[in-house]
């Protein structure tokens, strides 16, 4: 029998450190980058400059706009008119349902009018808000707005519906108000659908505002985008749809950084597990 | 002693489904009060409508017919809109899940009663840190509820509506889903903290032992719809030594009475 030195011993099945697993994950990512841009070169060979910008032509134009400010003004524009669409309709879809939580009957009357007019198509209504508005930020604002405001809607409705009636219980017999329990009880317990209805809608407040700015626009990544077609600037049109994806991609990250500092109470490694 | 809590022929069925045949009774006249400082303990079958009944008390069900007289006040109507949460009445209900809210440490949680009644100070806080280390959570307060044992979630539950100090504690199998150990331990703590005090409690399960063990008076429920099918006066002394109770004389027979009546 031998015995077995404590201090020197490992477990055979310990666990791998976590520092290799995201040392995968972050390999895996850059080689699909490559892998992208490989594809995307390949392309431009192919189908020629006019359809296919070539990735070198975009990050040179890329380095120019920034030089020249043109790029920053242009983000400033697009985020100023996202950013206010987005929170006007983030709010109403939010505190909408709050408001209806405890009026069955009002919500009964409501949600089937807030569910039809989602049946609209949005951008169908540009050219009666321009009328309506004019051209400056104000169509493109409502058209932002009305895009975002039904996911934050459906989503908090899904998650006010899906919360634990006991939790609900409980707080009341220890004499919480109404808006205490909205305030501690709902909203935490909603918390990941929320931020769920965030990593939707905040894409498509930018989506939206650049959609809105082909229509009517002095500046913002979608004029950029829109004037480049106009003078068969494939290199221009190619550089603003980057500088679209790449806003994307940073409000993503932040939003996914919010999530988990909000969310933190969580048990660990949960998504991994799943 | 005075009747803190009286249930006067208290009746209580489901609403039906539209077109089916009405729900049958859940309970039917039931009938009992509690004394102020009493531990009572109700057992009955599963099913028998036990927690009906403390929803009920708490104000979280309406009952079809009777009255709940609390402090001399008629609590319950079958009126839903005259139910009235906890706010003026603040009844301690200690349920079978312990329902510790996810998002907060256990200190947050042991403190949510007091946070949202406007009572949280110095003094209140201090309180909650002594209840915390009478049951051995001291060490715990930064941890989330899924971080803890079941026993020590049994216990951050407890002491959460200890802590508001409420005049009558509702408690429904609170100790169920643990094992018999834990479970030991947690009566043994229940009794060393009610003996400071001296609560009125209600307390609800299906063990016979159990009720033995921790109360003052039981009542047998009979299953659906429930009524009082027995009741006995614990007559063993406190402090109680929960570990060595099985051999007191005159534990078996009062445990045979009790089953022969659940059945």
């Amino acid at each position: 029998m031998t015995t077995i030195d404590p201090t020197t011993a490992t477990l055979v099945d310990e666990p791998q450190p976590l520092v290799s697993r995201k040392t995968i994950v972050v390999g895996g990512r850059i080689a699909l980058a490559i892998a992208l841009l490989l594809a995307w070169q390949w392309g431009a060979v192919e189908f020629g400059s006019i359809f296919f910008a070539y990735p070198a032509d975009v990050v040179w134009r890329l380095v120019e706009i920034t030089q020249s400010g043109e790029l920053f003004q242009d983000i400033e524009a697009t985020l100023r008119v996202s950013a206010i669409g987005f929170v006007l309709g983030c709010a109403g879809g939010v505190l909408l349902p709050f408001l209806l939580r405890r009026s069955p009957r009002w919500t009964q009357a409501i949600e089937p009018y807030v569910l039809a007019s989602q049946g609209i198509p949005k951008y169908a209504l540009a050219p009666w808000l321009i009328l309506w508005f004019g051209i400056g930020d104000l169509p493109k604002l409502v058209i932002v707005t009305l895009m975002v405001f039904y996911i934050p809607f459906v989503n908090t409705f899904a998650g006010i519906r899906g919360v634990d009636q006991r939790f609900v219980n409980m707080a009341r017999v220890m004499g919480a108000s109404e808006v205490k329990i909205s305030r501690e009880v709902i909203w935490n317990s909603l918390l990941p659908f929320f931020f769920t209805s965030l990593k939707v809608s905040l894409p498509r407040a930018v989506s939206a505002c650049i959609v809105g700015e082909f229509l009517v626009s002095s500046a913002g990544v979608g004029h950029y985008i829109e004037h480049a077609r106009e003078v068969s600037d494939t290199v221009g049109v190619f550089a603003g749809i980057v500088v679209a994806t790449t806003l994307v991609l940073v409000i993503n990250a932040i939003v996914e950084h919010l999530e988990r500092r909000a969310l933190r109470w969580r048990p660990v490694d949960r998504d991994m597990a799943l | 002693m005075d009747a803190l809590l009286e249930i006067k022929n208290l009746c209580k069925r489901f609403p039906s489904r539209e077109g089916r045949a009405p729900s049958p009774w859940v309970i039917r006249d039931l009938t009992f009060s509690v004394s102020e400082g009493e531990f009572l303990t109700i057992i009955g079958p599963s099913g028998a409508g036990k927690s009906t009944l403390l929803n009920m008390i708490a104000q979280i069900d309406v009952a079809s017919a009777g009255e709940i007289i609390f402090q001399g006040n008629k609590v319950v109507t079958a009126d839903p809109k005259a139910i009235k949460p906890g706010l003026e009445r603040r009844v301690g209900y200690v349920t079978q899940d312990d329902l510790l809210l996810p998002w907060r440490t256990t200190l947050d949680n042991v403190l949510f009663a007091l946070e949202v009644q406007g009572r949280l100070d110095d003094k209140s806080r201090a309180h909650a840190a002594m209840l915390m280390e009478a049951v051995g959570l001291k060490g715990y307060e930064k941890y989330y509820p899924h971080e803890l044992s079941g026993g020590m979630r049994k216990r951050a539950a407890l002491i959460r509506t200890l802590v508001y100090d409420p005049p009558v504690i509702l408690m429904d199998e609170p100790f169920a889903s643990v094992d018999a150990q834990t479970r030991m331990q947690l009566q043994e703590d229940l009794l060393r903290l009610w003996s400071l005090g001296r609560k009125t409690i209600v307390f609800v399960t299906h063990d016979i032992a159990e009720a033995i063990v921790l109360g003052d008076r039981t009542l047998v429920l009979s299953k659906q719809p429930t009524r009082i099918a027995g009741e006995h006066a614990i007559p063993f002394p406190r402090p109680r030594d929960v570990k060595n109770f099985f051999a007191l004389p005159g534990f078996a027979e009062l445990f045979e009475r009790i089953r022969a009546e659940v059945q």
